[in-house]
C-alpha cells in the first residue's frame, strides 16, 4: 500500500486536503486530469501528507492520458472500512464539498457565482484554491447548493411556525397570508445576493442544471402547500401547485427590477397575485357548482318531457 | 480548465419519513388511489344504469366498500406526502363510461365487468404485498395490513360477481 501511495505522487494526484487526510474509497480518475494543471500551482500549498487511503483499482493504473468516461454521480461512500486507521475528523467528500461552497456565499456578492468565488471560500477553510476545480466553471453548483440551502431554512422555518401554532402559541394564519408569508420569507434570503441573481437564474435554466433546479422548486412549492395544510388528492393537487409556482416565479422576476425601499413594491405585488389566486379559486368552485345546477336543471327538463311524451303517446 | 465538477448531492427539501423507501412507496400509494378511484367510478356508472334493477344494491353494497377504500388511500396518501396521479381527470371519466357501458350490456354485462376488475386488482394488491414484504414487512406492517384487507375484499367483489354473473 506504501508503494501505491508512492506511485499515486509520482501519477500526479492532487492533494486539495492539507489538513487531514481524506479517505476515498473511489478517488475518481477525473480528477487526476483536470487537477494536473493546478496541480503546479497548488504543489506549494501541500503539506507532504502521504494518501494512505486504501483504495484499489483507481489507484493501481496511472490515470495520464485515461479517458474519464463516467462522472461520480451521487454520493460517494468515503468509509473504506479497513481497520484502525481512520483519523478522528473524517469527513466524506460531499460534505468538504458543502463546506466549501456555504463558505463561497460570501464572496457572491463581490465575485459573482464564480469559481472565483468557490476559491476564496475555500482559502478561507485553510484549503488550496485548487479545490476550485472540483467544480464547474460556471458556478452551477454553486448556485443549486444556495438554493438548496435557501429551501431548507424555509422549511425549517415553517415547521417551527407550525409548532407554534399546534402548541396554542400562535394563531393560525388564513391560506392567502400564509402563502404571502411564506413566499416572501424565501424572496428575501435572496437580498444579500441581489445583484447577482440574476446571472444566477439564467444559469439554472441551463439545459444541464434543468433536473436538479425544476426539482428544488417543485419540493420546495410542494413544502409551502404542505405547511399550509393543503390535503388535496385529486387534480387540485396539482392546480394549487402550479399556481403557487406561477406567484412565486413572477414574483421574483419583479424584485430582480425591483429598486423601491425595502422592496414595498415586491411585497405589494406579491401580495396582488396572492389575491388574484384567491379569487379565482372562488370563481372557479362557484362556476362549478353553477354547473352543476345547470346540468340538474337539464336532466329535470329532458325527464319531465319524456314523461309527458309518454304520458301523450299512451293517450 | 476543470470542467468535470463533482456530483453533488442536491437534497429536496422534504422532511426525512423514517427511512421508508419513498419511491416505492409513492408509487404503490398513488397507483392504489388511481385504481381504488377508477373503480368508484366504475360502481357509479354502473349504478347509474342499473341502480333501479335488482341487483341494484347488490352493486350499491360493493361501492360502497370502494368508497371507504378510496377514502383509506386518501388519508395514506396525505401522511405519506403522496402527490395524486396526473391522469385522475382521465380515470373520472374512462371509469364511468366502462361502467356504464358494462351495465347497458345487462346484468350480465355489468357482473362480467366487475369480475374481470376486480381480478386484476386482487392480482395487482398481491405482487404489492409481495414487494413489501421482500422490501420489509416490519417497517411497513400497517401499510401490508391495508392492502391484505382490501385485497380480501376486493376478491369479496370479485366471487360476488361471479355468483351473479351466472345466475343473471
Amino acid at each position: 500500500k506504501m508503494a501505491a501511495a508512492g506511485g499515486l505522487r509520482r501519477a500526479g494526484w492532487r492533494l486539495w486536503r492539507s489538513r487531514a487526510v481524506v479517505r476515498c474509497q473511489r478517488y475518481p480518475p477525473a480528477r487526476a486530469l483536470q487537477a494536473s494543471a493546478v496541480l503546479r500551482r497548488a504543489s506549494d500549498e501541500l503539506k507532504k501528507e502521504p494518501l494512505t487511503s486504501s483504495s484499489q483499482q483507481h489507484f493501481d493504473s496511472p490515470p495520464a492520458g485515461h479517458q474519464p468516461e463516467q462522472e461520480p454521480q451521487g454520493p460517494h461512500p468515503s468509509y473504506t472500512g479497513q481497520g484502525g486507521q481512520e483519523s478522528e475528523d473524517y469527513e466524506s467528500e460531499e460534505q468538504l464539498q458543502h463546506r466549501i461552497l456555504t463558505a463561497a456565499l460570501e464572496f457572491v456578492p463581490e465575485h459573482g457565482w464564480t469559481a472565483e468565488a468557490i476559491a476564496e471560500g475555500a482559502k478561507t477553510l485553510g484549503l488550496s484554491v485548487a479545490a476550485a476545480g472540483m467544480f464547474h466553471s460556471d458556478g452551477s453548483e454553486l448556485i443549486l447548493h444556495f438554493v438548496s440551502e435557501c429551501n431548507t431554512k424555509l422549511s425549517k422555518l415553517l415547521e417551527k411556525e407550525q409548532k407554534l401554532v399546534q402548541l396554542g402559541e400562535a394563531q393560525k394564519k388564513p391560506i392567502d397570508e400564509f402563502l404571502r408569508d411564506a413566499v416572501e420569507a424565501r424572496l428575501r434570503m435572496l437580498i444579500p445576493y441581489i445583484e447577482k441573481w440574476p446571472q444566477a437564474l439564467s444559469v439554472l435554466l441551463l439545459p444541464r442544471n434543468i433536473p436538479s433546479s425544476l426539482n428544488l422548486l417543485t419540493s420546495m412549492i410542494d413544502d409551502i402547500w404542505h405547511y399550509a395544510g393543503d390535503q388535496s388528492t385529486d387534480f387540485s393537487w396539482y392546480t394549487r401547485r402550479a399556481v403557487l409556482t406561477g406567484i412565486y416565479n413572477t414574483t421574483e422576476l419583479v424584485m430582480m427590477q425591483d429598486s423601491s425601499p425595502g422592496f414595498e413594491d415586491t411585497w405589494r405585488f406579491l401580495e396582488n397575485r396572492v389575491a388574484d389566486a384567491m379569487t379565482m379559486s372562488n370563481t372557479a368552485s362557484q362556476v362549478q357548482s353553477t354547473g352543476e345546477a345547470v346540468v340538474q336543471g337539464l336532466m329535470g327538463a329532458a325527464v319531465t318531457v319524456s314523461n309527458a311524451e309518454t304520458s301523450r303517446a299512451v293517450r | 480548465v476543470p470542467g468535470g465538477g463533482a456530483a453533488l448531492r442536491l437534497c429536496s427539501t422534504r422532511v426525512a419519513q423514517e427511512a421508508i423507501n419513498k419511491p416505492v412507496i409513492d408509487r404503490i400509494i398513488r397507483v392504489d388511489h388511481a385504481g381504488e378511484y377508477g373503480a368508484n367510478r366504475i360502481y357509479a356508472g354502473q349504478m347509474a344504469v342499473l341502480g333501479r334493477s335488482s341487483v341494484g344494491p347488490v352493486i350499491q353494497q360493493m361501492w360502497n366498500q370502494e368508497k371507504h377504500h378510496l377514502k383509506k388511500f386518501n388519508e395514506l396518501m396525505v401522511a405519506y406526502r403522496v402527490r395524486p396521479t396526473v391522469l385522475l381527470p382521465f380515470w373520472n371519466v374512462a371509469g364511468f363510461v366502462l361502467g356504464a357501458g358494462s351495465a347497458l350490456l345487462g346484468k350480465k354485462g355489468a357482473m362480467a365487468c366487475t369480475v374481470a376488475v376486480e381480478e386484476s386488482i386482487s392480482e395487482h394488491y398481491n405482487n404489492q404485498i409481495r414487494t413489501l414484504i421482500e422490501e420489509d414487512p416490519e417497517k411497513y406492517k400497517e401499510l401490508l395490513q391495508v392492502i391484505k384487507q382490501f385485497r380480501d375484499e376486493e376478491q369479496e367483489h370479485h366471487d360476488i360477481g361471479l355468483e351473479h354473473d351466472a345466475e343473471a
